[in-house]
């Protein structure tokens, strides 16, 4: 049965791979897979590896509290196991619940200030006409902005931006490459950076200072060598610029939209500090607080005009095949962790490879090829919090990894595949020109945060 | 500090109920009642009543046993906090995850036109006749859809049938009764009677048995009493489904859409794992089936009929509303405030059916999702056993008490926006009639629970 459940899960990841050759939405697959997991694991004899395992004996001690020790003692070994399996399904969409609904905020929230075009504050103020300039300035707005939002609304402000200020499409998809790396490299240090750094954040694998302390310089270093690499190249060359058009007019409201938005994103740690609630807390709290801001804002607006404006506008933009995709996927993985055969790999890595940080990095390499939080969710249920406790090196080196290992093929992150969309990037352009600067700029991170 | 929640909790419930007048969608102030109510409670340390808690004494045992240290007092009240909000958390997203997998399959199968190959076979011009088969067709639906959608198909029918607009109003009126009803018997037809079978208190098929009965009385009688009154033919309407062509897949699209949903029982009877699960493998099946049914069309076709079109129509407001009123609820449960709530209901007022039948009628002002959040927790499962007279009676009223007023469910307040009805014609012309159906349904449930 175990093997069964491992053939079910690699079969939805490579469907999942396959999305676009074979034309089926990569949410519906992850869905599919999650509930089939679940469903089998139901089913199964639970064998010795899940009979004797810590995780059994943890929930046989919480209903011997809950009832008494004879009623567990009596009770039938497969009623036992059903209870066990829809036991560790509620711990484990506890956990999901939190990452998913921290997600919905914070993407309705960047959705509102985009739809009162809040990020024109920032992009207006850029204007040079030098390439080397211009390519410093970029990447370290997007490293500083996608340390705030996520990877991939700052990608898709960036890019749209630099379509404005750049005529040459060559040199604009190599700003593009950099945009991607500058995004992933960003969101790596902060806690609501990136959903990976999220989602240890959340679990309570890192905390957020020790996280910025020790990714802060890794993160700059992962971007600076590609960038310093790039500028040579640029050197002497000059931009024939179009004016930067002003598309769209401006909407009342959006400079408060964008100082209380991003407040609101950045008081989502304090909320933690202050009250130890889980972060999702903070941040509905903060996208509520916008709502009523947006609603009293434009009051005087009637419905019609005021639909984009309100967050149930920006509700209706937000990626929620995504949110789905991820539960599918986190429930897929949650099942693996339940039935103890992540600690079982974790293990055989340990004998086969030995140094976690060989592991870790091969983890990072290999989230340029299938999907980071999936990897991270697994490396979760690899290493128990008990053996490694906050804060250890094996989360920050994770976190710092699987952040920014997608860079280096254009599949890889989320913001890849948005500037892939948006520039028509070609996966081996993207190869050629950018892949080995952002491997040496892993690299070099990497080897940065290990020496310190 | 108690009293500083409570306070904060009505503020909340005073504001969602004036959405309106200050035009501050309920929403909004849902997520801020939510959170605000939680961020008093953990900072506050903890409440006498909460400190006799065997819930509490069992934390803080543990705690003392285990390795983590925590022994202050307000340390242990912390961990109990995040570890009550954690339990909540999960039985909410329960609810919620399911609530958006029904939401996208109904939302799916309606943007493929499915529903068509029903109100399509209804084409008589008899008043009486039409407000029958209406009626019939409605509290069907609406057992295996969710009201609001049952309402809005229906409603959008009368439209094209009926071109009478007092008559119509009537009509309206009747599909909120309807739909409500409707709704009430069946594990997937309602949120609350959902909430009720996804947390354990009530089972597929006994909620089924007992609750078909009293829910039909609860529509017959108002039927019964308006197809006196009305008489005659309807003028001729819009040929109906004249106006829009569906595509040769809706029927295919409706047929696996209502076997996804109308299986998610199934699921949880053979698996014995929660009905979200049924309902996002129904959602994924169903997202499967329509890529390959629209395999053929070119891209800018098919995004009308994609399921990541469904998603972003489907009412995502309405899910967080529920997340931070079942947030806030979940808070004063915590506190153990909703068990001492009840325990002072049974000392006032005594019989438990009669505090039931007012939370129902109470449900006609307020919103019926948080009402039966609060009843779950104020009676215990270890006092009132699954399928307990108390839980599928107040599926009953929670279900059906709504349609006393037009604000009073999500079904009448749909109407009321197609229809433009006035709030004051339907106090006038329907609430007395779903009254006594109201009251008709309890009084035969209640007696054919005592044979």
């Amino acid at each position: 049965m175990d093997i069964l459940i491992i053939v079910v899960f690699v079969a939805g990841y490579v469907l999942i791979a396959l999305e676009h050759p074979i034309k089926i939405n990569k949410t519906a697959t992850a869905i599919l897979t999650g509930v089939v997991c679940w469903t089998l694991f139901v089913f199964m004899e639970p064998g010795p590896l899940l009979s004797d395992s810590k995780a059994f004996k943890d929930f046989q001690d919480v209903l011997s509290i809950e009832r008494t020790p004879e009623d567990v003692a009596a009770a039938p070994a497969d009623e036992l196991h059903k209870e066990f399996v829809v036991y560790e399904l509620n711990e484990h969409l506890a956990s999901i619940a939190q990452i998913l609904f921290f997600l919905l905020g914070a993407m309705t929230i960047v959705e509102l200030v985009d739809a009162h075009r809040g990020f024109r504050y920032i992009t207006d103020r850029i204007r040079t006409r030098n390439p080397r300039t211009l390519l410093w300035i970029v990447c370290f707005v997007t490293f500083f902005l996608s340390a705030i939002l996520d990877n991939l609304t700052t990608s898709i402000v960036m890019v749209s931006l630099i379509r404005k200020l750049i005529s040459d499409k060559e040199t604009r998809l190599t700003f593009a490459g950099m945009i991607v790396i500058a995004a992933n490299a960003g969101g790596a240090w902060t806690p609501i950076g990136d959903v990976t750094t999220t989602m240890l954040w959340i679990g309570g694998q890192v905390s957020t200072a020790a996280i910025i302390t020790s990714l802060f310089i890794p993160s700059m270093i992962c971007l600076l060598i590609p960038v310093l690499f790039l500028g040579f190249r640029l050197k002497g060359k000059t931009l024939e610029v179009a004016e930067p058009v002003h598309t769209a007019t401006d909407v009342k409201g959006g400079r408060l939209m964008l100082f209380l938005g991003i407040g609101a994103l950045v008081s989502v740690p304090v909320f933690k500090t202050l009250t130890h609630l889980p972060p999702y807390l903070g941040m509905l709290c903060g996208l509520g607080i916008l709502w009523v801001v947006s609603e009293v804002m434009h009051s005087g607006l009637d419905d019609i005009a005021k639909k984009n404006y309100t967050v149930a506008g920006a509700l209706s933009r937000v990626d929620v095949p995504s949110v789905l995709f991820f539960l599918g996927i986190l429930l897929a993985v949650g099942s693996l962790e339940s039935m103890q055969l992540l600690n079982e790999f974790a293990a055989f890595l340990d004998r086969a490879i030995g140094d976690q940080r060989i592991i870790i990095t091969l983890i990072g390499v290999l989230s340029a090829v299938v999907d980071n939080v999936p990897l991270v969710a697994a490396s979760m249920g690899m290493y128990s919090v008990d053996t490694y406790p906050m804060d250890h090196m094996i989360w920050e080196y994770l976190a710092y990894c699987a952040g920014t290992g997608g860079s280096i093929l254009i599949i890889g992150s989320a913001a890849g595949v948005a500037v892939m969309g948006m520039e028509k990037v070609d996966f081996i352009w993207y190869l050629k020109r950018i892949s080995l600067l952002a491997l040496m700029g892993y690299l070099g991170g990497a080897l940065a945060y290990v020496l310190i | 500090m108690e009293l500083l929640i409570v306070a904060v909790f009505v503020a909340g419930y005073i504001l969602i109920a004036l959405e309106h007048p200050i035009r501050i969608n309920k929403t909004a102030t849902a997520l801020l009642t939510g959170v605000i109510c939680w961020t008093i409670f953990i900072l506050s340390g903890p409440t006498e009543s909460l400190l006799h808690s065997t819930e509490y004494s069992d934390l803080a045992e543990s705690l003392s046993h285990g390795s983590s240290g925590a022994t202050g007092d307000m340390e242990v009240h912390r961990e109990y906090v995040i570890h009550s909000l954690r339990e909540h958390l999960a039985e909410i997203a329960e609810i919620l995850f399911f609530l958006i997998g029904a939401m996208t399959i109904v939302e799916l199968v309606d943007s493929h036109r499915g529903f068509k190959f029903i109100t399509d076979r209804i084409r008589t011009t008899n008043a009486r006749t039409l407000l029958w088969v209406i009626c019939w067709v409605t509290f069907i639906l609406s057992a295996i859809l969710d009201n609001l959608t049952t309402t809005i198909v229906m409603v959008s029918l009368t439209r094209k049938l009926v071109p009478n607009r007092d008559t119509r109003l009537f009509f309206a009126g009747l599909i909120v009764v309807a739909a409500n009803a409707g709704g009430a018997w069946s594990p997937i037809g309602d949120v609350t009677t959902t909430m009720l079978w996804i947390g354990g208190q009530i089972t597929a098929v006994s909620i089924v048995k007992s609750l078909i009965i009293p829910s039909i009385v609860c529509m017959l009688i108002p039927l019964l009493v308006l197809s006196f009154t009305m008489k005659g033919t309807l003028g001729e309407g819009k040929a109906p489904g004249s106006d829009e062509k569906a595509p040769p897949t809706a029927n295919l699209m409706l047929a696996v859409g209502v076997s996804a949903l109308v299986s998610v029982p199934i699921f949880k009877t053979l698996t014995h794992l929660p009905p979200y699960l049924g309902m996002m493998l129904g959602l994924s099946v169903l997202w499967v089936v329509s890529e390959f049914a629209n395999r053929d069309l070119d891209d800018s076709q098919k995004g009308h009929f994609t399921a990541i079109h469904a998603l972003s129509r489907i009412d995502m407001p309405s899910v967080l509303f529920f997340l931070g009123i079942l947030l806030a609820v979940a808070s004063l449960q915590s506190m153990h405030l909703l068990q001492d709530f009840a325990i002072y209901l049974n000392d006032t007022i005594g019989d438990n059916r009669v505090i039931i039948t007012l939370i129902g009628m109470l449900s006609a002002i307020v919103d019926n999702v948080p009402l039966v959040a609060a009843s779950m927790g104020m009676y215990s499962m270890d006092i009132y056993p699954t399928d307990h007279l108390i839980w599928e009676y107040l599926a009953y009223c929670a279900g059906t008490g709504g349609s006393l007023l037009v604000i009073g469910s999500a079904a009448g307040v749909a109407a009321m926006g197609m229809e433009k009805i006035d709030f004051i014609w339907y106090v006038k012309r329907i609430t007395l009639l779903a009254a006594v159906g109201y009251f008709a349904g309890a009084a035969t449930y209640l007696f054919l629970t005592h044979q």
